[in-house]
């Protein structure tokens, strides 16, 4: 295996750990993961979900 | 910082005030009720920089749904340094009612008299000075969507915030303004903040107001049994809501200057609802419009003008070579929208996004990869796997923007709140009100705000029933699988037209979530039909500005999720695909032996009745795993099949014709899939109900979990979604292959309506 080869395993590992974690820290921080395309003005229906509780 | 708070009715303009004020781009619909939850931002034009908090539109202060409570509790509670009431100049006395509540609490307060330039237009006059007197706050013309007489507004608001401001009542001279003053007093001396505002919700016997307050409610009690209005008897609500609008008629009217004194006349806005809305011509109306939108989205014939005049293909004119590709470069642009027939311009940007655009940059970096001398497998991953699935999805763009720069335009213009007001008669009978059909219809878009927008429905059963069919509204995400397949089915088959396949799936959307509505309120979630009341706004000609910001927001989250979300997914599932359970790299065709083929061939024959299970063979499978990769992100669907598309090349042996291996097109993709597994029709069309019907994305997931609130609920919407979407591809599948199978359905349809009626029968009996 090249270091052409080892760099693809490494970035592709990195995207998709990367792609994970972000999503699990979004969802602590209470921002919406929601698929509205910025189309959408409730993104902070998320965060008073999260301080009422 | 301080913090100023938009307060007003719905569709005054706050959203657009609070746009121009912040620099936001938050959504703007010309229809009441679109925010649903309070939002901030930053004003930096004042001496300081001020906070802004857009509130939900609201008609007064006694609250009946979730997000009219949001509004009250935050001016009570979160105390802002000033409300800035924006006032809709073109309807002000109706606006003026919650103004008159506002004044009562003890806050600073400026009213912002927004659409002055449609008043003036009208040719009407409003005297703002004689209403600031009058009104005893600051009023400052303005116009939102002009961005004239902001700063004005904010260096008022700002001054404002620096003073002290007692809560004052126009219900002084009211019968009741003697019990409100006693109360005021009684609430005062018990240190509660507000006292006016929470003494006058006392007397109406506001709901809150009266667990909040039980030790002062007796006063009420009390002076209630000695009273009684001739008109109200003792209902205080109807009469302190009587005594705010004699005054605002009797002391605000006079600021008003009509033009024409003539109130019969008929605005523009009035003689177009007579046609749109019109009792019987409304809804084909509404049928037309959307079958338009999808033929100019979607369709290779535009107008039909190919078939009309049998106009001759590229080939008949001698343009293409032997190989069938176009003989020179101008002729490959004319290809792009035309081809025996005109191209919609949906078809035409999509053609030369996919041909000149995404096909040409792919196919380079593809043949940059080739050269790089890197191994097969690796090469493999980045082309077949990464390139394919990412530009597979890239490719519908072009008609996603399309169709949402028609649906901005309905929205901007007035029409789809009308939408909603001719569908309230026939949405009634199946139980819900026509206020239902708003955020249904924002499912077009994405089913997450569309399932926060059901806060403004003020029935529990008639919110969580329209939860529950939000997703069957075909969201952004859907498309491409609509598309692609639809497509397909036409460029393989040779049958149909895309736009009639797409618009019909979108029907068959509204259809299930009719029925399954009529289903659930007869049964599980009966109850009585809420009364619809909705403003319906002025129609005006879609803001430019709004249309783009709307169009810039969705690419950008459609290129932002293909190059995060559907990247991670096609490189997982190319792994899997390339990997045995005990971890040996496997060829393309070994696909068979991977994790996921063994996994996905486990479920495979439960999808038998649908169409796509185990009749498909050995690589049905594939279909399994789009299906279960699309509950991550609807996109995921095509994108998996572009990725699997070398593999599944690799084992038949077919020749896919040079589609989905070095083609960048979802529908070459799913053509490769038909070649390979050998679905029909049926069940193609099967699969795209299925992926509409059913469990929709994480995201949409999650929000119908936190909306529902109800463990129980959430659990049993799961279950629903599932069912619904197995019973309609098994009856689109049955019915396809078997036209005969319509009469068991049908049988089957009549055996649970007679099930439901003797059980709601059984249970008046109870209940008498």
């Amino acid at each position: 295996m090249g270091p052409l080869e080892i760099l693809l395993i490494v970035a592709c590992a990195a995207i998709v750990i990367g792609v994970v974690v972000a999503s699990i820290v979004k969802k602590k921080q209470g921002k919406s993961s929601c698929d509205c395309g910025g189309d959408c003005a409730h993104c902070a229906a998320c965060r008073s979900q999260i301080n009422k509780k | 910082m301080k913090r100023f708070a938009l307060a007003g009715n719905p569709n005054c303009g706050k959203t657009t005030l609070f746009n121009s004020l912040t620099g936001s781009t938050a959504h703007v619909g010309n229809w009441p009720g679109v925010t649903v939850d309070k939002r901030d931002g930053v004003y930096k034009k004042c001496a300081e920089p001020v906070k802004i908090i857009d509130l939900p539109g609201i008609y007064s202060l006694s609250p009946y749904t979730p997000e009219e409570l949001i509004a009250r509790n935050y001016i009570l509670d979160e105390k802002p340094d000033c409300v800035i009431n924006i006032v809709d100049a073109t309807n002000l006395e109706r606006n003026l009612y919650l103004t008159t509540q506002i004044l009562e609490m003890d806050v600073p307060v400026v009213v912002a008299l927004n659409m002055m330039d449609a008043v003036k237009k009208s040719g009407d006059s409003i005297n703002a000075k004689l209403l600031e007197e009058r009104l005893g706050v600051p009023v400052v013309e303005i116009s939102a969507l002009k961005e004239t007489g902001l700063k004005e507004l904010m260096d008022k608001a700002f001054n404002e915030s620096k003073k002290i401001r007692e809560g004052s009542t126009v219900l002084e001279t009211s019968p009741l303004g003697h019990l409100i003053g006693d109360v005021k007093i009684a609430l005062k001396g018990q240190n509660v903040a507000n006292p006016l505002f929470h003494a006058v919700k006392l007397v109406e016997q506001d709901e809150i107001e009266a667990n909040m307050h039980k030790e002062t409610l007796p006063m009420v009690e009390e002076f209630k049994k000695t009273f009684n209005d001739e008109i109200f008897g003792g209902d205080f609500e109807a009469l302190v809501a009587d005594a705010r609008y004699k005054y605002i008629s009797s002391n605000f009217a006079s600021v008003l200057s009509k033009k024409s004194k003539d109130t019969t006349k008929m605005s523009k806005s009035d003689k177009a609802d007579k046609v749109l809305t019109h009792k019987w011509w409304g809804i084909p109306i509404f049928l037309v419009i959307l079958f338009g939108i999808f033929h100019l989205t979607f369709g290779e014939d535009l107008l039909f003008l190919g078939k009309i005049f049998s106009l001759p293909s590229l080939e008949d004119l001698g343009l293409l070579n032997e190989d069938g590709d176009p003989i020179n470069f101008g002729v490959r642009i004319l290809a792009t929208f035309y081809d025996g027939a005109v191209m919609s311009p949906g078809v035409w940007i999509n053609n030369v996004w996919n041909d000149l655009i995404v096909g040409e940059f792919f196919g380079w970096l593809g043949g940059l990869v080739e050269e790089s001398g890197m191994a097969p497998w690796a090469i493999g991953l980045i082309n077949n796997g990464i390139f394919d699935g990412i530009s597979a999805v890239l490719s519908f763009l072009p008609p996603i923007l399309v169709l949402f720069l028609f649906f901005s335009i309905l929205e901007d213009s007035g029409y789809m709140a009308r939408i909603a007001f001719i569908l309230d008669r026939m949405f009634r009978r199946f139980g819900l009100s026509g206020r239902a059909f708003m955020p249904m219809i924002m499912g077009f878009g994405c089913s997450v705000p569309a399932m926060i927008n059901t806060r403004t429905l003020a029935d529990d059963k008639e919110r969580t029933a329209t939860v529950r069919v939000i997703p069957f509204f075909s969201c952004g995400a859907k498309l491409p699988i609509l598309t692609a397949v639809a497509g397909a089915i036409v460029a393989f088959f040779g049958v149909g037209n895309a736009d009639v396949i797409t618009f019909s799936m979108y029907l068959l959307g509204i259809v299930t979530a009719i029925v399954c509505v009529l289903l659930m309120r007869s049964t599980t979630l009966k109850g009585e039909t809420p009364p619809f009341i909705m403003e319906l706004p002025t129609y005006h000609v879609p803001q430019f500005k709004n249309l783009m910001a709307h169009l810039w927001d969705k690419t950008k989250h459609f290129v932002k999720k293909a190059f995060t979300i559907i990247l991670a997914s096609t490189i997982v599932i190319w792994a899997l695909t390339h990997f045995s359970f005990n971890w040996t790299f496997l060829e393309d065709e070994q696909v068979n032996e991977s994790i996921l083929a063994g996994i996905a061939q486990l479920v495979q024959p439960i999808f038998t009745p649908l169409g796509f299970g185990s009749q498909l063979g050995s690589l049905g499978w594939v279909f399994v795993v789009a299906a279960v990769a699309g509950l991550i992100a609807k996109e995921n669907v095509i994108a998996t099949f572009a990725t699997l598309a070398a593999c599944l090349a690799a084992v038949t042996g077919l020749d896919l014709g040079g589609l989905a291996i070095d083609a960048e097109d979802g529908i070459d993709a799913v053509q490769a899939m038909i070649q390979a597994t050998g679905i029909t029709i049926p069940g193609l069309i099967a699969f795209i109900a299925f992926n509409m019907t059913t469990i929709p994305c994480f995201a949409a997931v999650a929000t119908a979990k936190a909306e529902l609130g109800n463990k129980s609920t959430y659990h049993w919407t799961l279950v629903f979604w599932l069912v619904a979407s197995y019973v309609v591809s098994a009856i689109i599948y049955t019915v396809g292959s078997w036209w005969w199978t319509i009469f068991i359905w049908m049988v089957a349809c009549a055996g649970l309506v007679a099930c439901i009626i003797m059980r709601n029968k059984k249970a008046a009996k109870r209940l008498n």
